[in-house]
């Protein structure tokens, strides 16, 4: 039906528009129509009602097109009133617009004035039309009977149709009466609240109460800020104190919008007709500033002085953080809020020392100072005590008396007044207390409220979500994907291009009609962020989720749920925390924590990250339990020592890096990330559990490989470590080779191949070492590796083999090759000069290589130089203490032999020649005539024992043990011993220590 | 609220239907200047601690509500001159906004959600 009126009204609209004139043809038409029904006469004045309120609503949008209805209109009031009232002027009717109340009523053309003007006089008066329209319209068809009525019907049905438009008549006319009547009756039933709800009835939107220029201005004045409503008050006194005085206080009104935190505090705002009211009411009031003047508000700024925005609903669980007091900062979770939405009941998280901290001689009374003023007590400023949950034993143990149990089933306590349920503080705080917005709670102050009875497992994300609602943030940036949600615009997208305070301009998308492309302007309140399934965004704030990234999987409302890249879950948050992400990636984490690292728990116990979230660690402890961790409870990081050794079951030894494997158990590998203490930290490519960490002891895993080649399978032999162990079995091993220092001298020497596949070929040594040689061919351009003692060292020039030289060579010490006794000046030395002897015509170091000792070859073919040097030299030696002595002289030489090879040099070839050439004089002579001199001379000979000891027979008795000589160096001991006799029996064991020891020492 | 306001500021209410400022020895003696008719806030403790709150913002004196275009904007036309609140936090118990719809008076929250629900 309606809409059936609204296409057919415009047809009329545009008659009476351009034609008014046809205004009575349209009603002869209603006349002619045959068939008229009953409502046929309503249906022009519904019509017509509709027709103008629809004009109303068409004002409201296009003023433009309103007017030239409105041109219409008055043309057309014109006919009308030249047809109804014709007697009436124009110029009265104007003289009508000026007074309205005068005239009982108004003409149609002021009334369509005040349509213009005032919009809600519209919907007044649409009442007082519809009374008078019907009316009207039913005059003309009841008068003027439609031609067809009169032809076709009946004379009855006429008569009829007659009765029934009075019947309508007199129902609208009762219904007129009974609306005046209800009205009187409420008028009479609440006429004595007229004044009271003056300003209710019907709400006019605020948007029509714009101040327009016939309303007073507003001013305003700086005053001290906190002091905006003392002045409010002493203004308000003032006014009443100067009511009905000659000179009153002239204000219409002043506010104030101050507060905590408020941009508008330190003003004061005083609506005036004039500024020289405001100046003169404010004139002397304490706190305002008079010194500037007052400033005039601009019209279009009025009415956000008077802006008042919504708190937000305080629900049970959301957090809030404490404004002032000893809990300020704190977060607390609401708890109730009482019904009048003021009073809220917060749970915290007791900051308490026990009473612990207290000074017990701290007076409990205020002192009273002579002049009767009580001194002020200056509380010690100590720390806030760090925030935990409430416990009785602690409270009982200095504070039983203030503490009362609760209720006797729940865990309840009184304690100095302030309840406590289940180890948080219940208290009650106004709303004006709290801080509301932007309060951000972490994710580690939620945990604390969380871990109090049911564990960390049920954290209520959704009071988060609510909490975290009406913080703000820089939410819009330039570029964002924009959808407005309310307004007049709603259901617009396009893309940010500017955003200023409140506001956001949007280059509107393409399919938007008119809008496509402009730039338009909305307040972000109305906008919010669009996203489409699929896309892919980062979570940049307002959430504990920050710098994830993922995908759109779900989009309702302003929620969206998206799909984390880095462990695809499905996370929810709000649009307008997202942005789309140009990058891949995960969450950057700035945790001070790395993943593998190990962290120290407690004095005793080390894990292993395995997982770094946002806020939380998991660890790997070494026994092997899974903690998750805040990083706060982590005391500190262990670096990393790359150095570290361990060894395994085995006893083989293993490093970082290494390759290993659990001897029993899941016989897990891997690679060693840490070692501490008696644990062994690794990481398995393979596993995906723990991140492939696990924890085992040392003595649990094997070594598979070590990093980096180091022969480890067959392990190192800790008895050549074991000093102890060595000592034994030199004894029975012989002698080691003398340590090789410096280049092979059997480099670059010519040999020949005695063995092997290469028999027989000659080439120069390019490289040795201890028992390998590298020869460089002679007849093949080939270099081979031999062992060295399948050369023979050859002539160069002749070819012929040098006997023993290689071994000279790679024995032979010290300087030139000519003073050792054993070598180049073989044929000096005693030995050489015993050539003849089987093995005599080696050097003493040739015993050695054979891996016999000196001495043993002084045991064994001793004797044989003892008797040669007998013969020739040791008539001194051989007077004193028989030939014997001497021969130790011989061994001697041997000793020098071998001691030349570290120490002794040139002086030991001196001192071998010396038994030869002086020996019958010096070793004998000295310690023959004066045994207790011989020390001396030797002392004169040389400083080194190996030389003392030479020339004095008597003295190898000191020479049995090595220990014996370190212990007694001094001369004087070693002649304590002179007896001859004791010597053949220990040589051996003595001379064979006591080389490799001395050398070092006198080196 | 003819007489001037002596009372410490800390004691003040704002009435949650008009927004009239009062102290609370006040609204017991004298009752909202404006609603008592359907709030009965006058010697009834009970009522002024549900009608009333200690939470508010913004005091405005208003001597000519006629005139003013604040009184106006705030929709407080036709109230007693004297002291109001703009913001006045809390909720009103369900009884009392059906007193309010009984005597033909509209309730308009003054906690500045009308405000958003309009725009």
């Amino acid at each position: 039906m309606a809409s059936f009126m609204n296409q057919e009204f415009p047809d009329e609209e545009e008659e009476d528009d351009f034609n008014p004139a046809q205004q009575d043809d349209s009603d002869n038409e209603n006349d002619d129509a045959p068939d008229a029904d009953d409502d046929d006469d309503n249906v022009p004045s519904k019509n017509a009602r509709r027709g103008r309120d629809d004009r109303a609503g068409d004002e409201r949008s296009s003023s433009k097109r309103a007017q030239d209805e409105d041109e219409g209109d008055d043309d057309d009031d014109e006919e009308e009133e030249l047809e109804e009232e014709e007697e009436e002027e124009e110029e009265e009717e104007e003289e009508d617009d000026d007074d309205d109340d005068i005239e009982g009523q108004p003409s149609r053309k002021r009334r369509k004035k005040q349509r213009r003007n005032q919009f809600i006089d519209v919907e007044a008066e649409v009442d007082e039309e519809d009374e008078e329209e019907p009316e009207e319209d039913d005059d003309l068809p009841g008068e003027e009977m439609h031609p067809d009525d009169l032809q076709e019907l009946p004379i009855g049905a006429d008569r009829d149709d007659r009765k029934h438009r009075e019947l309508d008549r007199q129902r609208e006319a009762q219904l007129q009466v009974d609306a005046e009547e209800e009205a009187a009756r409420l008028k009479e039933r609440y006429g004595r609240q007229a004044r009271a709800s003056g300003a209710t009835g019907a709400i006019v939107p605020q948007r029509l109460l714009l101040p327009g220029a016939e309303d007073p201005r507003i001013w305003r004045m700086k005053c001290r800020p906190g002091k905006e409503r003392e002045i409010i008050n002493a203004l308000r006194n003032r006014t009443i104190q100067y009511a009905g005085s000659r000179d009153p206080v002239e204000i219409i009104s002043a506010f104030e919008r101050g507060g905590t935190n408020s941009p508008m505090a330190g003003n004061i705002y005083v609506e005036a007709r004039q500024v020289a009211d405001v100046e003169k009411a404010l004139n002397g009031i304490n706190h305002v500033f008079m010194g500037t003047r007052p400033f005039m508000v601009p019209m279009e700024e009025m009415p956000d002085l008077l802006k008042v925005r919504k708190t937000k609903h305080l629900e049970e669980g959301m957090y809030v953080r404490v404004r002032r007091g000893h809990y300020q900062g704190d977060l607390g979770c609401v708890d109730e809020v009482e019904a009048n939405g003021t009073d809220i009941v917060v749970r915290l998280v007791p900051r308490l020392d026990y009473g612990l901290n207290e000074d017990s001689n701290a007076p409990t009374m205020d002192e009273i100072l002579p002049n009767g003023q009580k001194r002020k007590r200056i509380k010690p400023i100590t720390a806030r005590p760090p925030p935990r949950l409430f416990n009785e034993n602690d409270a009982k143990k200095k504070h039983a008396k203030y503490l009362q149990k609760g209720a006797l089933t729940n865990n309840i306590w009184t304690y100095q007044g302030k309840e406590y349920v289940d180890g948080f503080l219940m208290e009650a705080f106004k709303i004006s207390g709290l801080q509301i917005d932007d309060v951000n709670p972490t994710l580690e102050e939620v945990s604390r409220f969380q871990s109090g009875e049911d564990g960390a497992g049920n954290m209520d994300l959704q009071s988060l979500a609510a909490t975290l609602k009406g913080s703000r943030g820089g939410d819009f940036l330039p570029g964002d994907k924009v959808e407005l949600f309310r307004g007049e615009q709603r259901g617009v997208t396009g893309r940010s291009v500017q955003v200023y305070g409140d506001v956001v301009k949007i280059k509107v998308d393409n399919n938007h009609g008119a809008l496509s492309g402009q730039t338009i302007e909305a307040p972000i309140k109305d906008l919010r962020k669009l996203f489409r399934e699929g896309d892919h965004v980062k979570v940049i704030g307002g959430s504990k989720y920050t710098d994830e990234v993922g995908m759109v999987v779900k989009i309702k409302d302003d929620r969206v749920t998206i799909l984390t890249d880095s462990n695809q879950q499905e996370i929810t948050v709000f649009s307008r925390d997202l942005r789309e992400a140009e990058d891949s990636g995960g969450a950057t984490s700035d945790s001070k924590y790395a993943l593998f690292d190990l962290v120290q728990l407690d004095a005793s116990t080390v894990g292993c990250v395995i997982k770094v979230d946002r806020e939380s660690l998991r660890v790997l402890d070494q026994t092997s339990n899974i903690r998750s961790l805040l990083p706060t409870n982590i005391s500190n990081l262990i670096e990393r020592r790359k150095n570290a050794v361990a060894t395994d079951r085995d006893g083989n030894e293993m490093k970082v890096d290494d390759m290993i494997k659990e001897y029993s158990g899941e016989q897990k590998s891997g690679r060693v990330l840490h070692l501490h203490r008696n644990f062994v930290f690794a990481h398995d490519r393979e596993s995906t559990e723990n991140a492939g960490v696990w924890v085992s002891r040392n003595t649990n895993v094997i070594t598979v490989a070590a990093k980096g080649g180091r022969a480890n399978s067959t392990g190192v032999d800790l008895t050549k470590m074991n000093p102890a162990m060595k000592r034994t079995g030199a004894g029975a091993a012989g002698m080691a080779p003398p340590q090789q220092k410096g280049r092979d001298r059997l480099i670059g020497k010519t040999v020949k191949i005695r063995q092997g596949p290469n028999k027989g070929f000659i080439g120069i040594v390019k490289d040795a070492t201890a028992d390998i040689a590298k020869v460089e061919l002679h007849a093949k351009n080939k270099i081979i590796t031999v062992q060295k003692d399948m050369l023979s060292m050859i002539d160069a020039n002749t070819g012929k083999v040098i006997e023993g030289g290689i071994q000279n060579l790679s024995l032979g010490r010290g300087g030139a090759p000519g003073k050792t006794p054993g070598y180049g000046g073989g044929s000096q030395t005693p030995a050489r000069g015993f050539g003849s002897m089987p093995s005599g015509g080696r050097t003493p170091a040739y015993a050695m290589g054979g891996g016999r000792t000196p001495a043993w070859k002084q045991d064994a073919g001793g004797r044989t130089p003892g008797y040669a040097s007998g013969g020739q030299t040791a008539y001194g030696g051989g007077g004193l203490g028989g030939s014997t002595s001497y021969g130790g002289g011989t061994s001697y030489g041997g000793a020098t032999s071998y001691g030349g090879g570290s120490v002794w040099g040139g002086a030991g070839g001196q001192s071998t020649w010396n038994p030869n050439t002086a020996g019958g004089r010096t070793p004998a002579y000295a310690s023959a005539n004066s045994g207790s001199k011989t020390p001396a001379y030797g002392g004169l000979e040389a400083p080194t024992p190996g030389f003392n000891s030479a020339p004095t027979p008597g003295a190898y008795q000191d020479y049995q043990t090595p220990g014996d000589f370190r212990d007694a160096p001094t001369p004087g001991v070693r002649n304590s011993y002179q007896t001859p006799g004791g010597f053949p029996e220990t040589p051996g064991p003595y001379s064979a220590e006591t080389p490799g020891d001395f050398g070092p020492r006198y080196d | 609220m003819s007489k001037p306001n002596n009372a410490n500021p800390r004691t003040w209410r704002a009435c949650m239907v008009c927004a009239a400022v009062q102290s609370e020895q006040q609204f017991r003696n004298r009752g909202c200047p404006n609603c008592d008719d359907f709030l009965e806030l006058r010697g009834s403790v009970d009522a002024i601690q549900d009608c009333t709150s200690t939470v508010f913002e913004g005091v405005i004196t208003l001597t000519d509500p006629m005139g003013s275009w604040v009184a106006k904007w705030q929709r407080l036309q036709g109230y007693v001159p004297g002291m109001y609140a703009t913001k006045v936090v809390g909720i009103l118990p369900n009884e009392y906004i059906s007193a309010c719809e009984n005597a033909g008076v509209k309730y308009i929250p003054r906690d500045g959600s009308s405000i958003e629900d309009e725009q």
